[in-house]
């Protein structure tokens, strides 16, 4: 048996009186496309805050690939290859698109800021590397006729896709996606999941937060059902559609 | 003994009116979440209002005192509607603080042209005799002081605590959202506070008056101290702030009394270093802190104009030549000036680095110009170091103090860096005028060499320019090499969405020093050379209005775009040259312009120029929630 990817034992969180997230327990194999799901505060972005570390949990613990997250900063959590985009796009301001995408880059930036400072041709050919992987992934998301344009100039959906992209050129080992799909048309979410798809064939691990059933029924191994700061399930799309528990905290509650 | 208790009484006289500007401080923070650093420059204008009635215009002292109150008060009103109010509604904290040095040098500036830049004393209100208790003698002006103090203490706390307009404050402070929510105009107390503020300070400000000696920027001192009070006592704490007063008042006394009164403000600032360092959230913390997650921060998007491939390198030629013919255009007489821009423009590329890419405040800048600028300067004069060594031994000692600052800040966030950079930068000042023997003190150190390299020597202003374009030629294509690759990614990451940054594996503490310590050696640099350029070096020129001038240029000019505060620079400095009569106005235009572009030009002169000129398909600056 391998290690998972990515696995919480028993996280709890409280914001005084509201328990955000309580004896939380589930576990993401390496290479495999894991949904969250759950009704609005079930503690979904919680989740995602105390395993990046923004939260201290009151109690419990994250591993990534079995090394405790315990007390690392969260910049250290990224460098490990754990990253993360946030449920309202946190793009740059005052960055072009491209610059935004570059930055997710940061941690493979090898030539030191003296090399940089100099115009030394190994820097030189280093960044002109990262322009050319960050248009490949612009290309491929669509997003390159917005390439030169101030980033907060494009429209919200974009700016989600855009902080997506941003994640994936940091080579994270495993992603997590906060409603990814959130101001997405119809057309842009197939394509969104079509991405995810090409994500997880390419050896990431995926786990990400979605509220569209189809989408994430269409793409997931794994789903894992929050429901007020607890796992009400966890299984595959299948059996969490039988699920009469899911259908009565989640599903039913969308179809009223 | 019978001296110590009067150093002590005097410190306690003096803290008294420490803590009255900072319970200033407090309320204005308490219910805004910003601080205002135009806070010390009302009690200035209080007691400067004070003369012209009592002693000009031969009022009786209560009318005097009742209508010099008026004016302080109605400038606060004027000033807080105009500007502190509606800005604080658009800007992030950060800029609120740029906005309030502006407001500050403004007042100061307005009371250089209005009472000009002589001393002022007044005749203390009951006689000069002072009164015995106990074998110790009172200055009867004490009693003045305390009982003004008295009553505005309990004034605040009635109106705090009893009355439905002290309700409203306290709201506004605990959460803005949800008082507005239930219905409290939210502008309109932030206003009362900020015009209470300013009444606070004049009250104080003409209290005092009778036992010093005050000019027209004689205000900064009252924010500084006011300030380290606050800090010391606790942000935000209207009991710990005035204990905080008393402290540091008690402390520069004693500083004054036992060692040299040229020390006395390095020992205060040391007492909030120190404060810092053990303490951060100040020694008497409030127990309901400010919730920092409910305001709404605010961002401003500098204008994305980007010059890439060719028309970058055309532009950049075109620079360069202009730099090298400049000489045959300019007049003779003007080219001093014109190299005193070029070497000020070094320092504002390292504050720019710091503030615009980095999105730091430092209220200190020119106190690394002042070490770089001393260091190299005594090294040359009096131990026969070259120059271009005594330049190395300032970098190193400006890079050390550097180091050292951020250790201390790096785990604070929000205003203690620019705290800690306003105390490094006045007490640097204060040694420089407190180690007369070595620096010459106040009146300067003079006889310093130019600036040679072996045999090569940089004596003419003309010589000197070439020097120092090279120099900026040299430190632009540096910097422009590091900001437009991953390095300057991260700043200007870590400028805008901390949280985002670290989350992308950006290690933001290790960007914030790197960018603090380019512009600490930028700083250092340019202080050396502008020593050996003139020749010269005396602590004004390298203090705090220093430090508020380069802040201006730097704004004026256009953040975060590297050549764009040249600009600012030129203009803050060549205008006053060309148009000697404006020169008087000068603080005053450099505060309004500061206010003006803070509130009107995020990207300034140059965001201007850059839209119209070099980009014009790019977006307009704008600000958003
Ligand atoms: N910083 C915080 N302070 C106080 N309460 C918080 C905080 N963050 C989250 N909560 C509370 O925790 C609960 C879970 O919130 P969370 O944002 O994790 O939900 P979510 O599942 O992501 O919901 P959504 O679908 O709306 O994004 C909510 O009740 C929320 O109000
Ligand atoms: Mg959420």
């Amino acid at each position: 048996m391998s290690v998972p990817a990515l696995e919480a034992v028993n996280l709890a969180k409280s914001f005084g009186g509201v328990r955000a997230a309580h004896d939380v327990s589930f576990s993401v194999p390496g290479g495999s496309l894991a949904a969250l799901i759950g009704p609005n505060g079930a503690g979904k972005t919680t989740l995602f805050n105390l395993v990046t570390r923004l939260y201290e949990p009151d109690a419990g613990e994250m591993r990534f690939y079995g090394r405790p997250l315990a007390g690392l900063p969260a910049a250290r959590i990224a460098a490990l290859g754990l990253v993360r985009t946030f449920q309202a796009a946190r793009i740059f301001p005052g960055m072009t698109t491209l610059e935004n995408v570059l930055a997710g880059a940061h941690l493979h930036v090898r030539a030191s800021a003296w090399r940089q400072m100099l115009w030394l041709p190994g820097a030189r050919g280093e960044e002109r590397e990262l322009v050319r992987r960050a248009d490949a992934l612009l290309d491929l998301t669509g997003l390159l006729p917005f390439r030169d344009a101030a980033a907060t100039d494009l429209p919200m959906g974009a700016q989600k896709l855009l902080e997506v992209v941003r994640a994936l050129m940091a080579r994270p080992r495993v992603v997590l996606l906060d409603e990814p799909a959130a101001g997405l048309n119809d057309a842009e979410t197939a394509e969104l999941g079509s991405l995810l798809r090409a994500v997880r064939a390419s050896g990431v691990t995926v786990v990400v937060v979605e509220h569209n059933m189809s989408l994430v029924m269409g793409v997931a191994d794994q789903v894992i059902v929050l429901d007020t700061g607890a796992v009400v399930a966890a299984g595959t799309p299948a059996e969490i559609q039988k699920n009469p528990r899911v259908i009565e905290a989640y599903v039913g509650k969308e179809a009223a | 003994m019978e001296q110590a208790v009067q150093t002590v009484i005097g410190g306690l006289l003096q803290g008294t009116v420490f803590g009255v500007v900072a319970l200033g401080f407090a309320l204005v923070f308490r219910v805004t979440g910003a601080i205002n650093l135009s806070q010390g420059a009302f009690c200035i204008v209080g007691a400067l209002a004070m003369y012209s009635f009592q002693v000009s215009l031969g009022w009786p002292g209560w009318a005097a005192a009742a209508a010099a109150v008026g004016v302080t008060a109605a400038a606060g009103a004027v000033i807080g509607a105009t500007t502190f109010v509606p800005a604080l509604s658009r800007l992030p904290v950060s800029s609120m603080l740029i906005l309030t040095a502006g407001l500050l040098t403004t007042l100061e500036g307005l009371s250089l042209v209005v009472w000009g830049s002589q001393p002022y004393a007044l005749p203390p209100f009951s006689g000069e005799a002072p009164v015995s208790v106990l074998g110790v003698r009172l200055p009867t002006q004490g009693f003045w002081i305390v009982g003004a103090a008295a009553a505005i203490i309990a004034g605040v706390w009635f109106l705090l605590m009893r009355t439905a307009l002290g309700r409203a404050l306290r709201a506004c402070a605990e959460n803005p959202t949800a008082a507005r929510l239930m219905g409290i105009d939210v502008p309109r107390m932030t206003l009362f506070a900020f015009t209470l503020a300013a009444l606070i300070a004049g009250i104080g400000g003409i209290a005092v008056a009778p036992i010093l000696s005050f000019q027209f920027d004689t205000g900064r001192l009252f924010t500084i101290a006011g300030f380290s009070a606050v800090a010391i006592g606790g942000l935000g704490s209207l009991v710990g702030s005035v204990a905080g007063g008393e402290l540091l008042g008690v402390a520069e006394q004693l500083a004054a009394g036992y060692i040299s009164s040229l020390f006395a403000n390095g020992i205060a600032l040391a007492l909030l270093i120190l404060t810092l360092l053990v303490r951060p959230s100040g020694l008497l913390t409030a127990k309901r802190t400010r919730r920092e997650d409910v305001r709404d921060e605010h961002r401003i998007y500098h204008p994305v104009v980007r010059l890439r491939g060719r028309r970058a390198v055309v532009f950049g030629l075109g620079a360069v030549a202009a730099l090298a013919v400049l000489p045959w255009i300019v007049p003779p007489g003007l080219m001093n000036s014109v190299v005193i821009t070029g070497i000020l423009f070094i320092s504002v590329l390292g504050l720019d680095v710091l503030m615009g890419y980095c999105g730091q405040v430092s209220l200190g800048q020119a106190g690394f110009m002042a070490v770089g600028g001393y260091t190299a300067a005594i090294l040359a004069t009096n131990h026969g170091w070259p120059p271009l060594a005594g330049i190395a031994a300032g970098l190193v000692l400006s890079l050390a103090c550097a180091v050292a600052l951020s250790l201390v800040t790096m785990r604070l966030r929000g205003h203690y860096l620019a705290l800690a950079t306003l105390a490094f930068g006045l007490l640097v000042e204060s040694l420089a005028v407190g180690m007369t023997e070595t620096t010459g003190g106040p009146s300067g150190l003079v006889g310093v060499p130019s600036f040679s390299v072996g045999p090569f020597d940089f004596g003419t202003p003309l010589a000197m320019y070439y020097l120092v374009a090279a120099v900026i030629v040299v430190l632009v294509l540096v910097l422009l090499g590091g900001l437009r690759s991953g390095f300057g990614r991260a700043l200007q990451a870590v400028r805008t969405d901390q949280t985002a940054a670290a989350a992308l594996g950006i290690n933001v503490p290790r960007y914030k020093m790197a960018a603090f310590a380019a512009s600490a050696a930028a700083a250092s640099l340019s202080g050396s050379l502008y020593a050996f350029h003139l020749n010269f070096l005396s602590p004004d020129m390298v203090g705090l209005a220093r430090s508020l001038e380069m802040i201006a240029m730097l704004v004026v000019g256009g953040e975060g775009t590297l050549v764009g505060s040249l600009f600012g620079v030129a203009l803050l400095t060549l205008l006053p040259t060309i148009f000697q009569p404006l020169a008087l106005y000068k603080t005053f235009a450099e505060g309004l312009l500061l206010v003006l572009a803070v509130r009107y030009l995020p990207g300034g002169i140059f965001g201007v120029f850059a839209q119209r000129v070099l980009n014009p398909s790019a977006r307009p600056a704008r600000s958003a929630a």
